[in-house]
């Protein structure tokens, strides 16, 4: 059981900032994902972590010990690499039981362990054969049970589902999550698909140049953004220009498109702020028969796209902006109707303007 | 394509063949005659041999000078082969954690002995040597040898070395091996044709070396090359192709097992 | 990216050394040998002087030599690249066991000694050898040629030797080169031939480069080859060094040679450098 913290991380390469004071925590347990687009310094933060990387200052600390001058392998930490680094003249077996080596554990017991690991990733059977013989996703099983069979005080991912087909990636995904639950390990997961890391993690470090943009559960990384950025890379989102005219406790009375709404959104808004009004595609639906008095919005049809499952449109408001959303798909729309919009407002969200 | 092209082609294609083939033969021609001389059953070092024999190879073995000269030179190739291969290792290592500017500027400094012609590195070790009061000996002969060969050791090992993805030494670290674990387990096994490889062509180069060892080398004692120089100007007798024949049979089993270990496209 | 381990660092020390201690070091001592007065008894004297200098650039004999090194090496060069240019090619265009086969066969005579090959080349042009037995069997000579101890047979000998350096880059950068490139050119219209010339010899040119500059330089330098085939009557550079070293024991006089030597060498090879920088900045990659 380990609790993980992450304090002022920095990392600099020459005047490149790769790390610019990252902080984060995880609780016995907690799989946290660390998430971003390539660059974002995601990748930097795990490697430091793991010890593969030494930064230039802060610290990183289990159960509130210091370990960032302890060398890697005294780390006691698994690492799942994103092509998997399996050593390629060892067997299934010896890859797994390779850490075993280097901790006091008698002899006899490894053979067992071995076999306990390869069964909680559902790999039996193939304990002698060589990597180069497994597919991509036996491969990663592999190494999942390599770094789990030293039954490590943190499990770390770095972008274990990138090399992997799209059938299979669900697939181990759902076991990289049951079998971190099931052995209760921390672990720190590095990817860039927002999907993925809402679906697994408990806590999600949305990371922008070197920086935590935003670290909070999946649902309020999704619903309550701190900034446009957040909102951006973690699924479709509209966007309006709003001014807030009162703040009181997280709720705020704002102008936008010329209309006075009443929002949650970021508490450290305050009245007289230039911001931005978050509107999911799913907080939004079309009223049909033109603009009816629920309607909060009316607009024109600038584009539909029959998905199967949904249909997707575009309006264009008449007060400027296009909104994004979601329409049953059994509805007929056509570009050039006019259409009103609903607003689930308690699904609204505002945000400071962040200037790029 | 009309008739009249696609003759042309052929011919074309036929003649270029014709070409190609021609120059294997003058490529392989000399190797070729000196072994089928040195087969012969007669007097004369000729080609095509009067009748077959092995009987210019017993010649040789009973040449106690020629044998001499052999086994000097493959004891010489054996240690050159082994402290290549460890001093190469080791340089290779360094390499790896350099910056990649460093690394540039080490990398041409470690095949500066491929770079210098073998007549300038030898004229300079000779008076080196004497100044140190090592020349004309058996250890003076040895680190001449060292040095020409090492390059060939370094360059396959460091592209070995370069071959394995650098995560491999990370997982082993994670996993709680130490760099010595490491390396005992993961980088020597990954290595190890690489290793093989550069120790082989260090040993042959050793064995084939002229220059450096006419300058250098020990008195009273003789490598092969020299003693089939020397021999070659004195008496032109199938004997010598008997041990040039022994030295063409060395090398082939050197090219076969880099063939076997890593395949001779990427050995060249 | 990971962070180097310092101690690593230090495994290179014994390399380093090794070549600091047993090649620059003996280099520079060559240069500061040429500046030796001559001894009378030793190989070399106390005192210094740069009369080896003024020997060397003011006799005709040593600058006719230096010239007959140069020129040699030049055609062995020139004749080098022709020659070794099909086979490149044809090698870079086989596959599977056959390109195995082909190596093979390059490769061998590179692992065999220089001597042993120009040894092979007695035999094959003896007077009573193969070479001479088909070219009369083929009608081409009425009485057999004697090619011992000429220039010819040193130049043809130095060739064989080199042709594996030449062939095994140009080979590699052949490979390199895009086949779609010759077949976008063959697509707009031009022949097979200037095909060659217009686009895989140019771009080849990465290989060419250093095979020529490594055989030139290994050419002047080559030693044995004209110590065994061409005996007294072929006169380089090599061989004089060698001689005054060896023979005489006049260390000054010879090191001033091989410095005069090498100087020349490496102007040259700096100059083609040059000369092709612009090609060769074109079409790297």
């Amino acid at each position: 059981m380990a609790k993980v913290k992450v304090k002022s991380l920095t990392k600099r390469y020459g005047a490149v900032t790769a790390l610019d004071g990252v902080t984060l925590d995880a609780e016995s347990g907690e799989l946290i994902s660390l998430l971003g687009p390539s660059g974002c310094g995601k990748s930097t933060t795990l490697r430091c972590v793991a010890g593969f990387l030494s930064p230039d200052s802060g610290d990183i600390s289990v159960n509130d010990q210091s370990i960032v001058s302890t060398p890697s392998n005294r780390r006691d930490f698994g690492v799942v690499f994103q092509n998997y680094a399996l050593f390629p003249h060892m067997t299934v077996a010896q890859n797994v039981g390779y850490g075993l080596l280097f901790r006091k554990i008698p002899k006899s017991e490894h053979g067992p362990r071995i076999e306990n690991a390869l069964r909680m990733v559902r790999l039996t059977g193939l304990a002698d054969r060589l990597p180069k013989a497994l597919s991509g996703g036996q491969q990663q099983r592999v190494a999942l049970a390599r770094a789990l069979v030293i039954e490590p005080r943190l499990l770390l991912l770095d972008e274990p589902l990138a090399n992997l087909d799209a059938r299979l990636r669900d697939e181990v995904r759902w076991l990289i999550r049951e079998v971190q639950q099931q052995s209760g390990t921390t672990a720190f997961y590095v990817t860039h698909d927002q999907a993925e890391a809402m679906a697994i993690s408990d806590k999600v470090a949305v990371m922008k140049s070197g920086k935590v943009a935003q670290f909070a559960t999946p649902r309020d990384i999704y619903q309550r953004p701190s900034e446009r950025y957040v909102a951006d890379f973690t699924g479709e989102a509209n966007f309006l220009a709003a001014r807030v005219l009162d703040a009181s406790a997280g709720r705020f009375r704002i102008e936008v498109a010329g209309q006075t709404l009443d929002v949650p959104g970021v508490a450290s808004l305050k009245a007289g702020d230039t911001a931005e009004l978050l509107l999911r595609p799913e907080s939004l639906s079309l009223d049909m028969d033109g603009a009816s008095p629920r309607s909060l919005f009316t607009g024109v049809v600038s584009k539909a796209a029959f998905l199967g499952a949904s249909q997707h449109c575009e309006i264009s408001l008449g007060t400027g902006g296009v909104l994004k959303l979601a329409a049953p798909p059994n509805t007929s729309i056509a570009a050039g109707e006019q259409v009103g919009i609903s607003v689930a407002l308690e699904h609204a969200w505002l945000m400071p303007e962040v200037k790029p | 394509m009309t008739p009249v092209s696609e003759k042309r082609g052929r011919l074309a294609r036929i003649s270029f063949g014709a070409l190609i083939l021609l120059l294997y033969v003058f490529l392989l021609a000399p190797l070729a005659a000196i072994m089928l001389a040195s087969f012969t059953g007669g007097e004369l070092m000729r080609v095509p041999p009067q009748g077959l024999s092995l009987r210019w190879f017993v010649a040789f073995f009973q040449r106690q000078d020629l044998v001499d000269a052999l086994l000097m030179s493959l004891r010489v190739a054996l240690v050159t082969s082994v402290v290549t291969s460890i001093v190469g290792m080791m340089a290779a290592l360094c390499s790896q954690a350099l910056s990649r500017r460093l690394a540039v500027v080490f990398q041409i400094s470690m095949t500066l002995p491929l770079l210098v012609p073998e007549l300038l590195t030898s004229i300079g070790l000779l008076f080196f040597l004497y100044q140190i009061g090592l020349a004309k000996t058996f250890i003076g002969l040895q680190i001449g040898h060292i040095l020409i060969a090492f390059p060939y050791a370094y360059v396959s090992i460091v592209a070995a070395l370069r071959q394995i993805d650098p995560a491999m030494e990370e997982a082993s670290g994670s996993l709680g091996a130490t760099a010595l674990d490491t390396f005992r387990r993961i980088l020597l096994p990954l290595a190890a044709p690489g290793i093989v490889m550069g120790a082989v062509f260090a040993f042959i180069t050793s064995f084939d070396l002229y220059t450096i060892s006419l300058l250098l080398k020990p008195v009273g004692g003789n490598t092969l090359p020299l003693a089939l120089f020397d021999f070659l100007t004195y008496e032109f007798r199938p004997t010598a192709a008997a041990a040039a024949t022994l030295s063409i049979l060395l090398s082939a089993l050197g090219v076969a097992l880099i063939q076997k270990i890593v395949g001779l496209q990427r050995a060249f | 990216m990971t962070d180097a381990r310092k101690w690593q660092l230090l495994l290179g020390i014994p390399a380093v050394l090794l070549l600091f201690v047993f090649l620059i070091m003996p280099l520079a001592g060559m240069v500061e040998m040429s500046f030796r007065t001559a001894g009378s008894n030793a190989p070399y004297g106390d005192g210094f002087t740069a009369v080896h200098y003024a020997r060397v650039l003011g006799d005709g004999f040593y600058m006719a030599t230096l010239l007959r090194s140069l020129v040699t090496a030049a055609i062995v060069t020139l004749l080098c690249l022709i020659v070794s240019y099909p086979l490149a090619w044809h090698l870079s265009t086989a596959r599977g066991g056959k390109a195995l086969f082909l190596y093979a066969c390059i490769a061998s005579p590179l692992m065999t000694g220089v001597l042993v090959r120009n040894f092979g080349w007695m035999i094959v042009v003896a007077i009573d050898g193969p070479l001479n037995a088909s070219l009369m069997g083929l009608g081409f000579i009425s009485r057999p040629l004697r090619v011992m101890f000429t220039q010819g047979l040193v130049i043809m000998a130095l060739v064989h030797v080199f042709i594996p350096f030449m062939v095994l880059p140009i080979n590699n950068a052949l490979r390199n080169i895009n086949p779609a490139l010759s077949e976008a050119s063959l697509s707009l219209g031009a022949s097979r031939l200037s095909t060659f010339f217009r686009v895989t010899l140019p771009l080849s040119f990465p290989g060419i480069q250093p095979g020529v500059i490594l055989v030139f330089v290994l050419s002047v330098a080559a030693y044995v080859t004209p110590a065994l085939l061409g005996g007294q009557m072929v006169n380089l550079m090599p061989t004089l060094i060698i001689r005054e070293l060896t023979g005489t024991f006049a260390w000054p006089f010879g090191s001033t040679l091989a410095i005069v030597m090498s100087i020349a060498t490496l102007s040259i090879v700096v100059a083609f450098s040059l000369l092709t920088a612009r090609l060769m900045e074109r079409v790297r990659a």
